[in-house]
């Protein structure tokens, strides 16, 4: 009989329990007071710093200068998330691509939806754009069903955003409800008059024709007031084919086209090209909080994407 | 009237009365006589002077206190009024009741998130009767059917999540996967239960559409077939330890397995020889652009030649990737997939036990966006060459000496179709060698699958 080798794996298969056993026991759950807030990207981290002060930790999934489209579900960002409290996403199917399975294999019911510490962002939107009135299908291209997910490229929405942060955290930590309440209230004052001042340097150009390479800054034209009159991507998430950009450049050459926007993750190959036949310039902005160096805030993302733009703007025709 | 009187009725003249008068008027008005007559009128005065003084000032007092008051209420209203600014700044981006109806209530429902995956492959082989290493791969010369999948996925409820996967042929359908996911178990625990491809290696957890190459390298196919799929319940515990590390164990039936390395016991009722899986996982994020993602398997069961005998496989791999984020077109990356197996049988005499293994090493470069190449080498030997299975027949054999060489070409119209282009060099020590080119077309519609690190 070979008994002893059925006894053998029973014992293996023990030893593994205990093992396992060992390593939980081991592991005493370091107790920080602070709550811990995950962002999705690092508008969503960095609006929750300065919401939260020194009350909260927060991390970000991506990097500012990733397509927030295509990050990689690695492993490690499911340590972060196994430890979150709060969990701040960006909805609209943005993050379908790499946040369910790291969301599944965190351990965490605090961030499971229908739960305190999950809060998809869109549903703070007051307006959503491209909400799709007709069936849609991917012949479309990429498209979302939920409507255009990258509404944090309008700052109005960033106060919508810090308030229901803010009342998201006052509920995870009712304690410092008041200290939540200050910060919000300082930081909507301080936002509302910076919004006042990029809408002044923003208004002498108001109507401006533009190109972007993905339909990533619909919300923020329509703050701005820009008119975008075409896309390097013939569709969402399909790149462009030569015949495209052909077209494109005929389609635009009687237009009065000034910039050409895209973020630096994309080529630059053809947005180059459109926008020289174009007479237009080509301007490589960052979309997130830490899209570039020096850019740590929410604030300081839309100064430098107002402040190139006004600049470009403001000096073109002059060469 | 009154004087003349008083005149009459003192009988004092004229000229007297003034003198009297005089008198009286200078004694009336002389200090000593004044303030004895009217009292320190001066003193009373003062007095008075000082508490006017004193109602003055404490008039003022009361008036700058007014004042102050006045101010701080000015300014409280102020910042009322800023507050409410910032109020009606905050409530205007509150978010309107969402719309009922219309689209949204279309594309709400409780049906699970359903897709359907068909990979296709033509295929040209040199030789007449191709080796079959792996059900869904391109079997003959000819347009082949590698699989259909359709997947659906959702929440049970708050606890528990459900992935189903069948697997369609055209004239068979297998229940690839169907597993429920815990989703709040303490102690950092996930539990699965159902049929799910099991935690063994890498690739035997990769569906057939995110794999890299149209055919299975030889290791896999060899000690796992298609893929291991037994029923069982897994057991996946999140170690403490700094870097993401991951232990799975799990007890599985192998009732209706097609695995050459496990079967069923012919003693059926046996818990020892019950197929047990174990695996740790490790990942290291060496460097944003760097990852590394190292793991053992161990798995031991019957194998089905008798009641008692048993097979043990170990497996390692490894994975390596390098994608750089911040420059432009961060789409291009590198990555190394590799695992290596080794397998121990027991078979009945005059045969005996024998050992084999097998390895697999393969390099992606995702060069644009949509497009990847690639390369891979597998391989398998044994310890036992002298064995040789009964042609057609199925079961426990060592696998024999054989190379295989594959290149391949991807491009990705968009995330939900596939072209593939793949050469591949078949070396088997028991046949002549033979090669292969596949072009595989693979389509998937529904929901947006996940990706898979």
């Amino acid at each position: 009989m070979k008994l002893h080798k059925i006894f053998q794996s029973i014992a293996l298969s023990i030893c593994f329990a205990f093992l396992a056993m060992t390593f939980l026991l081991i592991s005493t759950e370091d107790v920080s007071a602070k709550v811990r807030v995950v962002g999705s990207i690092p508008d969503f981290a960095a609006i929750a710093q300065e919401i939260g002060g020194d009350k909260v930790e927060v991390a970000s999934l991506s990097k500012g200068y990733q397509d927030p489209h295509f990050v990689d579900a690695k492993p490690s960002l499911i340590l972060v998330l196994n430890k979150a409290d709060l969990l701040l996403y960006a909805g609209l199917e943005l993050e379908i691509g790499w946040l369910p399975p790291l969301i599944t294999g965190a351990r965490n019911s605090k961030i499971l939806r229908g739960n305190i510490g999950n809060l998809d962002c869109s549903t703070l939107i007051p307006r959503l754009l491209e909400v799709p009135i007709t069936k849609v299908d991917r012949s479309l291209g990429d498209i979302h069903p939920g409507g255009n997910p990258h509404y944090w490229l309008d700052p109005r929405n960033g106060i919508a955003i810090a308030k229901g942060i803010a009342e998201r955290l006052k509920e995870i930590d009712p304690e410092n409800a008041s200290y939540y309440d200050e910060r919000l209230g300082d930081f909507v004052r301080r936002l509302s008059a910076k919004i006042k001042e990029w809408d002044e340097k923003l208004a002498p150009y108001k109507g401006t024709q533009i190109i972007t390479y993905h339909k990533s800054w619909v919300y923020f034209s329509d703050w701005a007031g820009f008119e975008e009159v075409g896309f390097v991507e013939p569709k969402p998430g399909i790149p462009p084919s030569p015949s495209y950009v052909a077209d494109l450049i005929r389609k635009i050459q009687q237009m009065n086209v000034k910039l050409v926007i895209e973020e630096s993750f994309y080529s630059q190959k053809a947005p180059d090209l459109i926008a020289q036949k174009a007479g237009a310039s080509l301007l490589v902005l960052p979309s997130e909080v830490g899209g570039r160096d020096g850019i740590n805030t929410y604030s300081e993302l839309f100064d430098a994407i107002v402040g190139e733009i006004t600049s470009k703007l403001a000096n073109h025709g002059k060469g | 009237m009154k004087m003349q009187e008083s005149a009459g009725h003192h009988g004092i003249t004229n000229i007297n009365r003034r003198f009297i008068i005089f008198v009286f008027a200078f004694l009336l008005f002389s200090p000593d006589v004044h303030t004895e007559v009217w009292g320190d009128e001066k003193d009373d005065i003062k007095k008075q002077m000082q508490e006017l003084r004193q109602q003055m000032e404490s008039m003022q007092k009361k008036l700058e206190e007014l004042e102050e008051k006045n101010r701080i209420l000015e300014e409280e209203t102020k910042k009322q009024k800023e507050g409410k600014e910032i109020e009606k700044a905050i409530s205007e981006a509150a978010p309107p009741p969402p719309p009922g109806g219309g689209l949204r209530g279309l594309v709400q429902s409780l049906n699970p998130d359903i897709s359907v995956i068909g990979t296709f492959a033509a295929a040209y082989f040199t030789t007449d009767n191709p080796i079959s290493h792996a059900e869904n791969d391109p079997q003959n010369t000819g347009i082949n059917l590698q699989e259909i999948e359709v997947g659906f996925q959702a929440a049970v409820d708050p606890y528990f999540r459900l992935d189903s996967f069948f697997s369609f042929l055209r004239n068979e359908v297998e229940v690839e996967e169907l597993y429920a996911t815990t989703l709040s178990l303490p102690l950092n625990t996930q539990i699965r239960t159902g049929i799910m491809r099991s935690k063994f290696g890498r690739i035997n957890l990769q569906h057939r559409e995110v794999q890299d190459f149209v055919t299975l390298p030889l290791p896999v196919t060899s000690f796992l077939a298609e893929h291991l799929n037994p029923t069982g319940v897994e057991f996946n515990f999140l170690l403490p330890l700094p870097w993401f590390s991951e232990l799975s164990a799990s007890v599985n039936s192998s009732n209706g397995l097609e695995t050459p390395t496990f079967a069923p016991s012919p003693d059926a009722n046996n818990l020892g020889l019950l197929l047990y899986i174990a695996h740790l996982s490790n990942f290291f994020e060496l460097s944003d652009a760097l990852s590394l993602s190292l793991g053992g398997s161990f798995a031991t069961g019957s194998n089905g030649t008798s009641s008692t005998n048993r097979s043990n496989l170990y497996g390692a791999d490894l994975f390596l990737k390098y994608r750089p984020l911040k420059y432009s077109s961060s789409y291009q990356e590198v990555w190394l997939q590799s695992e290596f197996m080794y397998r121990q049988a027991e078979t009945p005499e005059p045969e005996g036990n024998f050992n084999d293994w097998g390895g697999y090493v393969q390099a992606i470069y995702r060069f644009a966006k949509r497009w990847n190449t690639g390369v891979r080498f597998d391989f398998v030997n044994t310890n036992n060459n002298s064995f040789v299975p009964p042609p057609g027949e199925e079961g426990l054999f060592p696998a024999r000496k054989e190379l295989n060489y594959a290149a391949m070409l991807t491009f990705n119209p968009s995330e939900f179709s596939r072209i593939r282009l793949q050469y591949e060099f078949d070396d088997p020590s028991f046949r002549s060698n033979y090669s292969a080119v596949f072009l595989q077309f693979e389509y998937s519609i529904g929901a947006h699958g996940a990706h898979p690190f």
